[in-house]
């Protein structure tokens, strides 16, 4: 398996490497609503501080938010929705290998990338700007990965099984589009969970949005204090992954049986 | 000798401007074939309506959250920007209709050599390229956007003199053709990268921008957004005309602006076209 995955990943590496304007662009993309929403909090934070947070403290959250945003994305849903609807999916059926660890593979090669792109700009930005500095935590670091690990396992299994959903709707994407829509909110995507209302807070942490990307993020920034609640965080990352896993089951089972695949 | 090559380059300004009549008729063709082909799949509109329903929701409810924590942003209140979200939302509206189902494809079509067909065709290739296509269910953005700046304008309590409306319509315009020019300019860009099929991606990513106000911006952005990337020209201005603060002179500079980014965009895009070598080259 180790071996297989190698090669897929391999694969997934050198087809980017073709594409790495493209990927560029894919990045730009995905940096600058972030740079946005710190824009604006940087404005109206002034000297002042909303919430708590100062403007040093929305520069390095949404930092955060830029490395481990890029660290958890799929983009799944978009190539299932296709795949399904073309046909694309039949020779991948075909293969004596379950179709979901290519994509696995495919979103490996693509975050090694990307991520270390953000991860040598937030570096160089810190030397001239200590607003991004973090401070030096190698034991909160190797807790944060643990936690990116978890929410991206989790988003790819939310992509994947969104995308499944094509088996039964022609408008799978317009559901994913939906989803990243109350994320924006829910994730953490637009501000800090704690700027939110409470109540709209406490929502985002009892259904899986703040294990997406919020508490990795408030891990990282060091926002999330104490043993407990960071096992209470890490424990709802564990839950919701079950959860997704399980929805992903039965989407695969029910749906396999339902393709008809183009021309069949 | 020296007055032959005046003409030739009179000769050459008239070619870059010149609008044919038989240009509106070749597109009205285009369009009414566009709109018959669309109204077989009706429920696309409904799907874009809802869609449009939905950003326009979040587009609402992220900017209560900023306000949440403030009472102005940039020197604008709640209502001011939401006028700014109805002008932007009807500029989403022309870019979608228009722009991507057009000129959007551009790059694809460099890429694969398929330009050729476009260039063969007696008519002028940016003008067939920018308009061939529309997506009339699209043009909804445009209303609704209007219609939420409309109702923003009535919270404000403010109703737009004439002189308002028509600083408005003036400075819409310069904003589509200021946007418009963006867009040839991305797509130009890509007779020299040739591998970079999602470009328009780049626009997405700095129109975001264009959603508030530019003055809310710290420095740097502000001036990346009114010089280099004039996007605070294609919502800033005009919704300034409509809530009756922009001043004369800055509705002024917007079209100058407009006609200049026209001019660039032209000039960068009749370069680009010499580089073309077509599907075999």
């Amino acid at each position: 398996m180790i071996r297989r995955y190698a090669a897929l990943i391999r694969n997934a590496w050198l087809v980017d490497l073709q594409y790495r304007a493209s990927i560029v662009l894919w990045l730009l993309w995905g940096v600058t609503e972030p740079a946005i929403a710190l824009g604006i909090w940087w404005a109206i934070a002034g000297d002042g501080s909303v919430a708590g947070y100062a403007r040093a403290d929305f520069a390095r959250y949404f930092f955060a938010v830029m490395l481990i945003n890029q660290l958890t994305i799929a983009w799944d849903s978009w190539y299932l929705d296709r795949w399904i609807r073309d046909g694309e999916l039949n020779f991948r059926l075909a293969r004596p290998l379950h179709p979901a660890h290519e994509a696995v593979a495919e979103n490996l090669a693509y975050k090694a990338r990307t991520a270390s792109v953000i991860l040598v700009v937030w570096l160089v930005v810190a030397v001239a700007w200590p607003a991004v500095r973090l401070p030096f935590a190698p034991g909160r670091w190797a807790i944060t990965a643990v936690a990116v690990v978890l929410a991206a396992a989790m988003r790819f299994f939310i992509s994947f099984t969104t995308g499944l959903l094509a088996f039964w709707t022609t408008r799978a994407t317009a559901i994913m589009e939906l989803h990243a829509g109350v994320s924006l909110f829910l994730a953490g995507r637009i501000a800090p969970l704690a700027l939110l209302p409470p109540a709209v807070a406490g929502i985002a942490g009892v259904l899986w949005f703040r294990s997406m990307l919020a508490f990795p993020v408030d891990l990282l920034t060091g926002t999330v204090q104490g043993t407990d609640a960071i096992l209470r965080g890490l424990g709802g990352q564990i839950v919701w992954l079950g959860v997704w896993i399980l929805a992903y089951r039965v989407a695969w089972s029910r749906g396999i049986r339902k393709y008809g695949a183009v021309g069949g | 000798m020296e007055q032959w090559a005046d003409e030739t380059n009179a000769a050459n300004l008239v070619m870059m401007f010149r609008v044919p009549t038989s240009a509106f008729r070749l597109l009205s063709a285009f369009w009414r074939l566009n709109v018959a082909e669309e109204l077989q799949y009706r429920a696309n509109f409904i799907a874009s309506v809802l869609g449009t329903v939905f950003n326009l929701a979040t587009a609402l409810l992220t900017l209560s959250l900023f306000f949440h924590h403030t009472t102005t942003l940039g020197g604008w209140d709640y209502w001011e920007i939401v006028v700014l979200l109805g002008v932007f939302n009807a500029l989403t509206g022309v870019i979608e209709a228009v722009l991507r189902p057009g000129i959007g494809q551009l790059a694809g079509e460099v890429r694969s050599g398929e330009l050729d067909l476009v260039l063969v065709k007696p008519v002028d290739a940016q003008g067939f390229v920018s308009f061939r296509q529309l997506d009339i269910w699209r043009l909804t953005d445009i209303v609704l956007g209007l219609g939420l700046a409309g109702y923003a304008l009535f919270r404000l309590g403010h109703t737009p003199s004439l002189a308002q409306l028509m600083a408005f319509g003036l400075t819409i315009a310069a904003a589509a053709v200021v946007v418009y020019a963006i867009w040839v300019v991305l797509m130009s860009l890509a007779f020299w990268f040739v591998s970079v099929e999602n470009i328009a991606v780049l626009f997405d990513a700095v129109y975001e921008g264009a959603r508030y106000p530019v003055s809310a911006y710290p420095g740097a952005l502000r001036f990346l957004f009114v010089y280099l990337i004039p996007i605070a020209w294609t919502t800033t201005i005009p919704a300034s005309a409509l809530t009756g603060r922009l001043r004369p002179e800055i509705g002024l500079a917007a079209a100058a602006v407009a006609g200049v980014a026209f001019g660039l965009a032209r000039a960068l895009w009749r370069t680009a076209l010499r580089r073309y070598a077509g599907a075999s080259g």
